[in-house]
């Protein structure tokens, strides 16, 4: 869709509601285009184009909010968004703090779309999917299956335009790849994961993708389980990204002011060891979770939630912000244009420490570096319990000496922040969030 | 919907460039949204997503394209583009002659989401609410969700395939957070299934409520589960999380084919006791992952997987079937129009044994009774599989010590269903939304109460001893 059309789009939404009789209207338009290829054998097995466009419409009627959606964009479908935002409204409850956003001053520049993905031919993207085969194939003649090698890139125009005036809109791309691989050795089946993502095609490198995707699966060949006991837990950036994933929950001013936040009312006490920071950055350069505005509009930021082990506050969208007395840290998200603007996280990342991985592991007597995690979606992010299945590499005197699976990790969030007791300098990012290796001083491990 | 001229048409545009097989998925969908939390509806959201996805192949190579915009130029334009990805073949498009194959499974949705307005709707959000908070005063918070979606589909193949369906789902569902101190703890409940309105009047919204808020209670007493191998005894009522994850991914048909299951090339072996016979059935009447017809168009069917032990079929959707020259058992199903369809699991279940449940529990020595599960994953490649245990006791001699939480059961797939030594004669279904190359698909399973000799439990308690006292319940 051309800009033009797409800011006319909007504006005509912003009419008809006003037709209406709604004073208070918030249109969110995206237009996004989508390429993967999935490669295995040196073959293209599976090749998906696509294209969507959508339209989300969020009303303030009465202090009622109504929301509805829309992936037809003729003039009859916009009418009956209208109509069915203004119908949701009518049986939500009456709350004083639902506002729009005014325009601010000024957004951020910021280079968010590279020309050179989509220049490239379709052939040399496929010759990128079959190199990270070929890398993670060579690694290891072990190496003997493909689940799945892909190249995936996309681009996307995003608008919100609001009754009270604000015209905002970017464009946007990001590509990347990644690779699931099997190893096999007698009868033992062993995978291996890897991926990037960037926002710039010059800084994939689809070897070290790869190779690095082989060498996890070989490394758990023949791995077995250990008899159960409490000892330090080494988690490389992966795994502690994914338990960012679950953290996010925890930050949210949303979950706070419903009481689904262990941290409530916790800001400035010591919630996490002195050596922990962790922040939310939507205007990170290079980082696919940045951009101008949030999903209502405002402009993001850095907002530091735990800074040396003390909380220091967290995630807004311009509702909470209000409820807490606060300006929105710009953190209102939208998953589609088919939901309202919740508040969820841009760039979240763990600060990096002064040691590097090689000295943590170094340091440990018995320990487990775990590299894998099954089941984390049931981590609870209210209670802060969690127990995952697990596995890794056994550490004994200072050297990983052989692969563990089939055991069980359990403890408390709350428990597993204060528990950090060495953070690595190796910050990783995996498409928006980012870590280092870290220590926990003890855990409990299942196995036999 | 769209005019069959038309989507031959498009059809015959996508074969153009030499394919041997392409295939036009249309699909409309409204949904409805309402949540309630902090004691009030807070959104309500309703909206039309609506586009087309077309599959072309060209022996083994698929490309799909989708598309919202709908025009006819458009949609030829999209169809040539699937058309040209696709590698070249010498087969030349035939005319279509477009028929309807049978579906095993008639129903009628008898209160459609459409003909029920918004306040009903809330209403019985409400009525969840509301009981739910008048269990127990250290009932913090209480979201209630509940949905509904009417997916229309057209799906049209150049196996002459025409399927048009109208497919309704509604579900509720209650999370309720309890605290004291500061222990916080959660209780989940949930209700869906292919049905209108009428699934909130055979199923007690306020019940829901009250069991999702008991739970969490219940849960504030609980104690850490323990670490290690111990015996488990899975209740018929707890859901069938541990089949879906400890064999049913397992058993779909493209992981086999690729090697990426440890069921592959096991056809006709023994891979579970005796005891054990899997189904998958889309066929169930008003359950969650029921349909008429699969997302390619196949009627769905009952299939046996496992019978008395014995592995005797996979899942198939079009495209493995078609790689062994073979029929699709129904199971190709995809999220949406932007998906191309993949082997999915229906409704799957445990078969039902012969023993009493409540004797199988009374004759617990000493182990895990998990009376409700919660999620799960699997690694199919090694077996390894997890799932979550959302309500769970420790058991003494057939009497229940004390509740346990943060438990997860650990186990691998094929060891676990040769460890199964005592099945009961009742059957429990949960339903669930499965994710698989990030694609949600609804489904439900089931098992009966099964007798498991040994899981890994994985707590922070310490290693059990037995040596806790009794608490009766």
């Amino acid at each position: 869709m051309t800009e033009t059309k797409y800011l006319s789009l909007a504006q005509q939404v912003l009419e008809k509601s006003k037709d209406k009789g709604i004073s208070l209207a918030e249109v969110f338009l995206v237009d996004s285009e989508e390429l993967t290829i999935q490669v295995a054998r040196q073959k293209v097995e599976n090749l998906k184009l696509a294209q969507e466009s959508g339209l989300g419409l969020r009303v303030i009627v009465d202090n009622r909010l109504g929301y509805a959606f829309t992936s037809d964009l003729s003039e009859e479908a916009l009418n009956k968004v209208v109509e069915m935002a203004l119908h949701n409204s009518r049986e939500s409850v009456s709350d004083a703090n639902w506002e729009l956003p005014a325009p601010p001053p000024a957004y951020h520049e910021m280079a968010l779309y590279d020309e050179r993905i989509f220049e490239t031919p379709l052939e040399e993207k496929i010759l990128f999917a079959q190199e990270i085969e070929e890398a993670a194939h060579s690694f290891d003649p072990r190496v003997k299956i493909t689940e799945r090698t892909a190249y995936q890139d996309s681009r996307y125009q995003i608008c919100i335009f609001n009754s009270l005036g604000l015209q905002a809109a970017y464009r946007g791309s990001y590509c990347g790849g990644y690779a699931v691989v099997v190893g096999k050795e007698n009868d033992d089946n062993q995978t291996g994961f890897a991926m990037q993502y960037a926002l710039s095609y010059q800084e994939l490198d689809p070897v070290k993708i790869g190779r690095e995707a082989g060498q996890k699966a070989i490394r758990m060949l023949g791995a077995k389980t250990i008899p159960s006991a409490r000892m330090p837990v080494v988690m490389d950036p992966y795994i502690v990204t994914n338990f960012l994933g679950i953290l996010q929950n925890v930050f949210s001013g949303e979950a706070v002011l419903k009481g689904k936040s262990f941290l409530k009312g916790k800001e400035g006490q010591q919630v996490a060891n002195p050596l922990v920071t962790i922040i939310d950055d939507g205007t990170m350069p290079g980082r696919l979770g940045s951009s101008p505005f949030d999903g209502e509009g405002i402009p993001t930021s850095a907002t530091p939630l735990i800074e040396e082990g003390k909380l220091k506050g967290f995630l807004h969208n311009s509702y909470t912000a209000k409820k807490f007395g606060l300006t929105s840290t710009g953190n209102a998200v939208r998953g589609s244009y088919k939901g309202t603007p919740e508040v969820g996280i841009t760039n979240l990342y763990l600060k990096p420490g002064p040691v590097s991985p090689e000295d943590i592991i170094k340091e440990i007597k018995k320990g487990l570096y775990i590299t894998d995690v099954m089941g984390m979606h049931t981590a609870n992010p209210i209670s802060g319990d969690f127990s995952l299945g697990a596995s890794g590499l056994l550490i004994e005197n200072g050297e990983m000496t052989r692969p563990v699976r089939g055991v069980a990790m359990a403890g408390n969030l709350k428990d597993l922040l204060l528990d950090i007791d060495m953070v690595g300098n190796d910050l990783t990012f995996y498409v928006a969030k980012g870590a280092p290796t870290i220590r926990i001083k003890s855990m409990s491990i299942s196995g036999t | 919907m769209m005019d069959r001229k038309d989507i031959a048409r498009i059809l015959e545009r996508a074969m153009g460039q030499g394919a041997d097989f392409a295939e036009f998925f249309w699909e409309h969908k409204v949904t409805t949204a309402i949540s309630c939390e902090d004691n009030r509806i807070e959104r309500i959201n309703s909206g039309i997503d609506e586009g087309v996805g077309i599959r072309v192949m060209s022996g083994d190579k698929t490309s799909y394209a989708y598309t919202n915009d709908l025009s006819l130029h458009r949609l030829l334009e999209v169809a040539e583009v699937a058309g040209k990805a696709a590698q070249k073949t010498n087969r030349s498009f035939r005319a279509l002659d477009f028929t309807t194959p049978v579906s095993n499974l008639e129903f009628t949705v008898e209160k459609s989401p459409d003909t029920v307005d918004i306040k009903s709707k809330a209403a019985k959000v409400m009525e969840a609410n509301n009981a739910a908070r008048a269990v127990d005063p250290r009932i913090r918070q209480v979201s209630v969700s509940y949905g509904d979606v009417i997916q229309k589909v057209t799906i049209a193949n150049t196996n002459d395939i025409f399927v048009e369906d109208t497919r309704v789902r509604t579900r509720l569902s209650v999370n309720a957070v309890a605290a004291e101190g500061e222990v916080i703890q959660t209780g989940f409940q949930s209700v869906g299934g292919i049905m209108g309105f009428e699934l909130l009047e055979e199923n007690d919204p306020a019940s829901l409520g009250e069991k999702a808020a008991q739970r969490a209670v219940l849960m504030l007493s609980a104690k850490p589960a323990p670490t290690g191998k111990m015996p488990v005894v899975m209740a018929g009522q707890a859901g069938g999380t541990m089949v879906h994850e400890a064999c049913g991914h397992g058993l779909e048909a493209d992981l086999v084919q690729k090697k990426l299951s440890v069921y592959a090339g096991k056809k006709g072996e023994q891979v579970a006791s005796p005891l054990v016979t899997v189904i998958d059935d889309g066929t169930l009447p008003k359950k969650f992952g029921s349909l008429r017809y699969d997302d390619e168009g196949h009627p769905t069917e009952k299939t046996v997987l496992i019978n008395k032990g014995i592995l005797e079929e996979y899942m198939y959707d079009y495209q493995t079937a078609r790689e062994e020259g073979r029929e699709s058992t129904g199971n190709g199903r995809r999220e949406s129009y932007k998906d191309r369809p993949i082997p999915r699991m229906r409704n799957t279940y445990i078969a039902p044994g012969k023993e009493d449940p409540e004797q199988m529990i009374k004759e617990l020595k000493y182990g895990l009774l998990v009376t409700a599960m919660g999620g799960g994953q699997v690694n199919t490649t090694n077996g390894d599989y997890v799932f979550d245990v959302a309500e769970g006791y420790l058991v003494k001699d057939g009497e229940i010590l004390h509740p346990v939480r943060g438990a997860t059961l650990t186990g691998n797939g094929p060891e676990t269903l040769q460890l199964v030594e005592r099945v009961g004669k009742d059957l429990g279904f949960t339903i669930g939304v499965c994710g698989k190359e990030g694609q949600g698909a609804p489904v439900s399973d089931a098992q009966p109460t099964m007798s498991i000799k040994e899981l890994i439990i994985g707590g922070t308690g310490g290693p059990g001893n037995g040596q806790v006292k009794i608490r009766r319940v």
